[in-house]
């Protein structure tokens, strides 16, 4: 080896040693600056460590004060992490026992829930689940949860997260609302009534029994205004009366007024209108009830056109009777002189049979004198002019009568007990107890008669009976004889009317009368009237 | 002394009646007759003739008894001649009406003739005792 190979060899060694002292040096530059940044990203780690960590507690303070249910679950279903209100909702606490969300599945809703899992899983999330659950005590909850699926950094999932909101309640509320609705649909809606809710003259809502009323949808009413369906005239009396309601002067009022129908025809109602007020007592609506008072007023017209005829023919009934009644005396007067004279005058050229028949014709005119009499008292019994009414005591009244009513000897009329002071219309009463008596004697066929009259305090009436033991009355003829000339006896100073006047007496009394009677044996008359 | 008496009555029977109570007894008085309220009206227009007292129906045609005894008692110059009614009614209301227009008495003709004469009579010899107002 030359001294120039040498030389060369130990420039070359020198070059190479150079070079490794400078790589050395790189190699500690860069390995100090390794370690500073080695020393720089522990620091930054550190940080972020300490950041995450604050983070989370951050995360975990917002879900556990959240009011909704947070759940986190893997994929498999398990339940990897519950927020206060979720374990509150769900009664479970994952710390102490392990869950998965299928046994949350209310067992109807297995099929939905399985569904919108499916969503998820495709589609990343799933919102507006709404469904039952279980919780831990078999409570049954109804909730609405918003999902999404968690991915790892290769974007593969590895778990879902969802919110859980509780609103069992809320649709508790909201069916018993919507129950409570319907029932007032129900009610207004059925009414026969026509309902109507206005604001300011502008019609908000009717029901069906308006719009039928007026021939009108309901979407042509809410066209339309209060006044647009009323007669001007009566609108303005109503308005003032609304005044009045926004005032607060009144809260509601009633008024007849007409409407005006779809087809321009109107008609009569009676209409109730009530301020429905808002908290500060300003009016919000108005509600109206309207019903048809049409066939009412016809009905009461009608009525009172009746009452009104039925007045004029009862007065001219009155009237009539009154006036025939005393037309029929004057020629009864007429014919009893006539008799009168022609015996007077003739008495010597007529004979025994003569005077006999003259007799006769004056004794027909008598009882055709007394059947109008009869008929006239009859017809003013219910005449209330001339009722007057006043205490009467009735023992002095048939003491009276004793003395009015022809009583043959052997007839005894005895009074079993005290009679009552009664108020009543002297007239009537003493005709009452005069026809009834005098039947009584007319009618009795025995050696002796005994008529007795007996009293019984009833509350609401008066109860007398009239006992005789007379002829008596067959059965079929207990209604009959107290119509009028209906005389069933064969006596002749039998008018007939005399038991209808009884009769239409005691019904002015609001009595009763009826009787018990054995043939042969005697009858006894019961009658009351009302204290 | 010897009465005129105005009997109103537009029953002819019931005329004769009265006429024959004052022809059987005698009695001295004057008939004059009226059918009804407008004839008795007339007959006392003529003050010649003026009674000194009415016997007066009240059912009658035209002017009935009572509208009569209203004209007769606004007349100044009639009003105190006493009008007797004699009637077939013994309604309250017609009594009460007839006192309160200023009837001087009230007869229900009865039935029998005989009563009527007794009343007639009664009434007669009443009247015939009586200061009347000469007119």
């Amino acid at each position: 080896m030359s001294s120039d190979d040498i030389e060369i060899l130990k420039r070359a060694i020198q070059r190479e040693k150079l070079a490794r002292k400078q790589a050395e040096k790189i190699l500690e530059d860069k390995s100090r600056e390794l370690y500073l940044i080695t020393q720089e990203l522990k620091k930054t780690n550190e940080k972020l460590e300490d950041q995450v960590g604050k983070k989370e507690s951050e995360l975990q303070g917002v879900f556990d004060n959240l009011l909704d249910a947070y759940v986190r679950m893997d994929i498999f279903g398990n339940v990897l992490e519950m927020n206060y209100a979720a374990r509150n909702l769900f009664g479970y606490d994952i710390t102490e026992e392990k869950l998965n969300v299928v046994k949350l599945i209310y067992k109807d809703d297995y099929k939905y829930a399985m569904a919108s899992f499916q969503e998820l899983v495709t589609k990343g999330s799933f919102s507006d689940y709404q469904a039952r659950v279980y919780t831990k005590e078999n409570g049954i909850r109804t909730v609405h949860i918003n999902a999404s699926l968690i991915f790892d950094k290769n974007k593969t999932p590895i778990g879902a997260q969802g919110i859980v909101t509780d609103i069992t309640e809320e649709l508790k509320q909201k069916q018993i609302f919507e129950e409570q609705k319907k029932q007032l649909s129900v009610i207004v809606e059925n009414s026969s009534l026509g309902i109507v809710l206005a604001q300011f003259g502008k019609i908000v809502q009717t029901n069906k029994a308006f719009q039928n009323l007026l021939g009108y949808t309901a979407e042509e009413l809410l066209k339309k205004e209060v006044k647009d369906i009323s007669i001007k005239d009566e609108y303005e009396a109503v308005a003032e009366n609304l005044e009045k309601m926004n005032t607060g002067i009144i809260d509601s009022f009633s008024v007849n007024k007409r409407y005006v129908k779809h087809n321009g025809s109107s008609f009569w109602a009676k209409t109730n209108i009530a301020a429905v007020r808002d908290h500060d007592g300003n009016i919000k609506y108005q509600v109206a009830f309207i019903e048809d008072i049409t066939e009412q007023l016809k009905v009461e017209k009608q009525r009172d056109q009746l009452v009104k005829n039925l007045e004029k023919t009862n007065q001219e009934l009155k009237d009539y009777a009154h006036i025939v009644s005393h037309d029929l005396k004057s020629p009864l007067r007429s014919i009893n002189a006539l008799v009168n004279w022609i015996k007077e005058d003739h008495i010597d050229t007529l004979d025994k049979t003569g005077v006999h028949h003259f007799t006769m014709i004056e004794n027909t005119l008598e009882k055709m004198e007394t059947l109008i009499n009869n008929i006239l008292s009859y017809s003013s019994v219910s005449n209330k002019d001339n009722l007057q009414t006043k205490e009467i005591d009735l023992n002095i009244l048939i003491g009276d009568l004793k003395k009015i009513i022809l009583i043959p000897d052997h007839i005894k009329i005895s009074i079993k007990k005290k009679l009552p002071v009664i108020n009543g219309d002297m007239t009537r009463i003493q005709q009452l107890f005069q026809n009834l008596i005098g039947n009584a004697v007319i009618y009795t066929d025995k050696e002796i008669g005994k008529i007795e009259i007996d009293y019984e305090d009833k509350k609401i009436h008066h109860l007398f009976s009239i006992k005789d033991n007379g002829i008596g009355i067959k059965q079929e003829h207990h209604e009959k004889i107290f119509k009028m000339f209906q005389s069933v006896g064969d006596n002749e100073n039998s008018s007939g009317i005399g038991l209808a006047i009884v009769k239409k007496i005691i019904d002015l009394y609001e009595g009763d009368i009826w009787l018990e009677s054995e043939l042969g044996k005697g009858t006894t008359f019961y009658f009351t009237l009302k204290k | 002394m010897s009465l005129t008496f105005l009997l109103i009555d537009d029953d002819e029977i019931e005329r004769l009646k009265f006429a024959r109570v004052l022809d059987k007894n005698d009695y001295p008085h004057k008939i004059i007759e009226a059918k009804n309220g407008e004839e008795a009206l007339d007959v006392l227009a003529q003050k010649d003739q003026q009674p000194d007292i009415i016997f007066l129906d009240l059912n009658m045609p035209k002017m009935n008894g009572l509208e009569f005894l209203k004209e007769l008692k606004s007349d100044t110059s009639l009003q105190y001649i006493p009008v007797i009614i004699l009637s077939t009614s013994n309604n309250h209301q017609d009594l009460k009406e007839a006192y309160e227009i200023g009837a001087a008495g009230y007869i229900v003709k009865p039935l029998k003739y005989e009563e009527y004469t007794h009343k007639i009579k009664c009434l007669i010899e009443y009247w015939s005792v009586n200061e009347l107002l000469k007119a």
